[in-house]
């Protein structure tokens, strides 16, 4: 594990060289996670965002130690979570990436009270742009996203989120806000094989 | 000089309150707002009452609060001589009158006077003299208690005697603090800190300032011209009683029996934790009015902070029920407002009009840091954390302790006439409940200011 988080490093830092370099290629899907991407970009045949970078300790290696949830539904809507779940109350790293193939309207989830439903996300409060993505910031979200501060964009009319929980260590938004915008400039798009 | 048990306590009391520690950072983040400089002509007769100027937020009119508040709750102890004790308290209160204003720019002191008091050392006087409640058939200074929502970790607390210091200056609560509190008599249990205001001319209001200076969890998702940690503006003038209403003679509610009480009032104090994440993270901006205000309030646009309150915006109460069965959930204001605003056109016994929708209770609750106390003569089971926490101490007059448990009822979803708006304690459903945790809870007795200082001993 050690070696695939070191490898994972590795190829981190070299995704960050790339995109820093000037005219250098575009940085890739570490090759240590990119297997698992291409793989998911294929299942639900549309572009998928791979990050190349995490926020410690975790990696985005799909069936890797940290991967918590993978779920494909029928309409091709995805979600991949990382998650370490620290002991002792060191607290959790949670991280979840969705995709949402040719939908672009924010879908809805059960409300905490009564019938009604509430938008999975909601209260926009800013926006981030980097790596050629403008991403609104929602701020209070549902399901596996609750507690999260989430990024959520369109691609091609299709809309994807990444977020990260709340919690310690990244206890306050402001610390989760600045993972997120590294996040953001380290995604790279994984397209479906043809 | 050998230093006693109670010397030492009041020494740490002392430093507790002394050395501002956060707080001084209320003087450093926080302008004091214009005041008028003049003396009020007289000092009235109701100990609770202080002139506040009001500005417009939002297009509202809203009560600028004090910067700074404190309350410091003491036991009596080896008072040999109840008349030489009152006229020491006295004393140092006229002193202090003297000195200051009554106004924020100068001091605001209210002492209150709780059961174990009345119990302890004028049971017989008390007995004639603590006025009736006429709808609850009791004292209008009830046992305190706890309410559906509150946890069974709630404490009841049983002070002898609490006094509210009120200024936008913290020397002169410190000044007042010390100096009552030398008084040999005073053992110091308590003492409770906190800030409130700013923002109403822009930028970062003073709650959030202080909330983000001292890092508690939420700090950063609290809008930044908030007057209080929750986000919206609690102190407009149509939503805190006027005048003398929560005076206990004021809407007829209260039998006076001998008159002794006259211009007094009920004061509730409580402590409540805020749970500043799950507000902002869990609820959104529409969901938060909802909670704040009432179900069906669709219209208020995204970020506004001050919602009218006033009059025509009150729910009845059978508005609260049909959005209730409707929605399944009730909102905080309108659940409170079926027992804390008039429900008819009313005269005072003074023959002041007061128009249907008028509020009753007088809030003078503040926004803390202290977990739960800046000080306690028993920190392990008052739970005292030095790590600051986001709550409200929580201050409120009403003409008596009945009127208060309406309303508290109310919060919770029981109304008055035994209707129940069915909803698990603590559910989101329930208003604020879901985000609070009360912790310490204390009913007192606000005497008039004739008779504040040990009140009855004399008879």
């Amino acid at each position: 594990m050690r070696v695939t988080a070191a490898a994972g490093l590795v190829a981190i830092a070299l995704g960050v060289l790339a995109q820093g370099a000037l005219g250098a290629p575009k940085a890739s899907c570490p090759a240590a996670w990119a297997k698992g991407w291409q793989a998911l970009a294929d299942k639900v045949a549309a572009p998928v965002y791979c990050p190349t970078w995490m926020p410690n300790p975790l990696d985005a290696h799909i069936g890797g130690q940290y991967q918590d949830i993978y779920s494909v539904g029928k309409d091709r809507s995805y979600l991949v979570s990382f998650l370490e779940h620290g002991d002792l109350g060191s607290g959790d790293v949670h991280v979840n990436f969705r995709g949402y193939p040719g939908r672009s309207t924010i879908p809805t989830c059960p409300g905490q009270v009564g019938d009604a439903k509430v938008p999975c996300f909601a209260d926009p409060v800013g926006h981030m742009t980097a790596n050629g993505i403008r991403a609104t910031v929602y701020q209070v979200n549902q399901g596996a996203d609750q507690w999260h501060v989430l990024l959520l964009w369109h691609h091609r009319g299709s809309l994807y989120t990444v977020s990260q929980h709340v919690i310690n260590p990244y206890d306050s938004a402001t610390r989760v806000k600045k993972n997120l915008q590294h996040l953001l400039q380290s995604l790279v798009l994984v397209e479906p094989a043809r | 000089m050998r230093l006693t048990r109670r010397g030492f306590l009041g020494g740490a009391a002392a430093a507790a309150l002394g050395g501002g520690g956060i707080y001084e950072l209320v003087d450093q983040l926080g302008s004091a707002p214009a005041r008028p400089a003049v003396e009020p002509a007289g000092m009235p007769a109701e100990q609770h009452l202080l002139d506040l100027v009001t500005t417009h937020s939002e297009g509202i009119e809203v009560v600028v609060p004090p910067l700074h508040s404190a309350v410091v709750t003491a036991r009596l102890q080896n008072v040999s001589d109840l008349r030489h004790a009152q006229q020491q308290l006295e004393d140092v209160l006229r002193r202090i009158d003297s000195r200051y204003a009554l106004t924020p720019a100068g001091l605001g002191v209210t002492v209150a006077w709780g059961q174990p008091y009345f119990d302890t050392y004028v049971p017989a006087q008390a007995k004639s003299h603590l006025p009736h409640d006429r709808r609850a058939q009791k004292s209008v200074l009830p046992p305190t208690r706890r309410f559906p929502s509150d946890p069974k970790s709630t404490i009841l607390e049983t002070n002898d005697v609490a006094v509210l210091l009120r200024s936008d200056r913290l020397e002169h609560i410190d000044a007042a603090r010390t100096e009552i509190f030398a008084l040999p008599f005073f053992t110091v249990t308590s003492i409770r800190r906190g800030f409130a205001g700013g923002g109403f001319e822009g930028g970062q209001s003073l709650p959030k300032k202080m909330a983000v200076a001292a890092g508690v969890p939420g700090a950063d998702l609290i809008p930044d011209g908030s007057e209080l940690f929750l986000g919206f503006t609690s102190t407009q003038k149509a939503g805190l009683g006027p005048g003398t209403i929560a005076n206990h003679e004021t809407l007829g509610y209260v039998d006076l029996r001998s008159d002794y009480f006259r211009n007094g009032t009920h004061m509730h104090l409580s402590h409540i934790n805020e749970d500043l994440e799950a507000w902002y993270l869990n609820f959104d901006f529409d969901e938060r009015v909802l909670t704040a205000f009432r179900p069906g309030m669709t219209n208020v646009r995204q970020g506004t902070q001050t919602v009218a309150q006033g009059p025509p915006q009150v729910s009845p109460e059978a508005e609260l029920v049909r959005q209730f069965h409707k929605t399944g959930r009730f909102g905080h204001s309108a659940s409170i407002q079926a027992t804390s605003r008039l429900l008819q056109d009313t005269v005072g016994e003074d023959g002041t009009h007061y128009p249907k929708g008028t509020a009753i209770p007088q809030r003078a609750d503040f926004n803390t840091l202290d977990n739960p106390f800046a000080f306690s003569i028993d920190p392990k089971r008052d739970g005292v954390s030095k790590e600051p926490a986001a709550g409200v101490h929580f201050v409120v007059f009403n003409p008596s302790g009945d009127d208060f448990e309406r309303n508290r009822l109310a919060m919770d979803g029981v109304l008055p006439g035994g209707k129940q708006l069915t909803v698990p304690p603590r559910n989101r459903a329930q208003g604020f409940n879901s985000v609070l945790t009360t912790t310490h809870r204390q009913n007192f007795l606000v005497p008039p200011r004739r008779h504040r200082s040990f009140p009855l001993v004399e008879l």
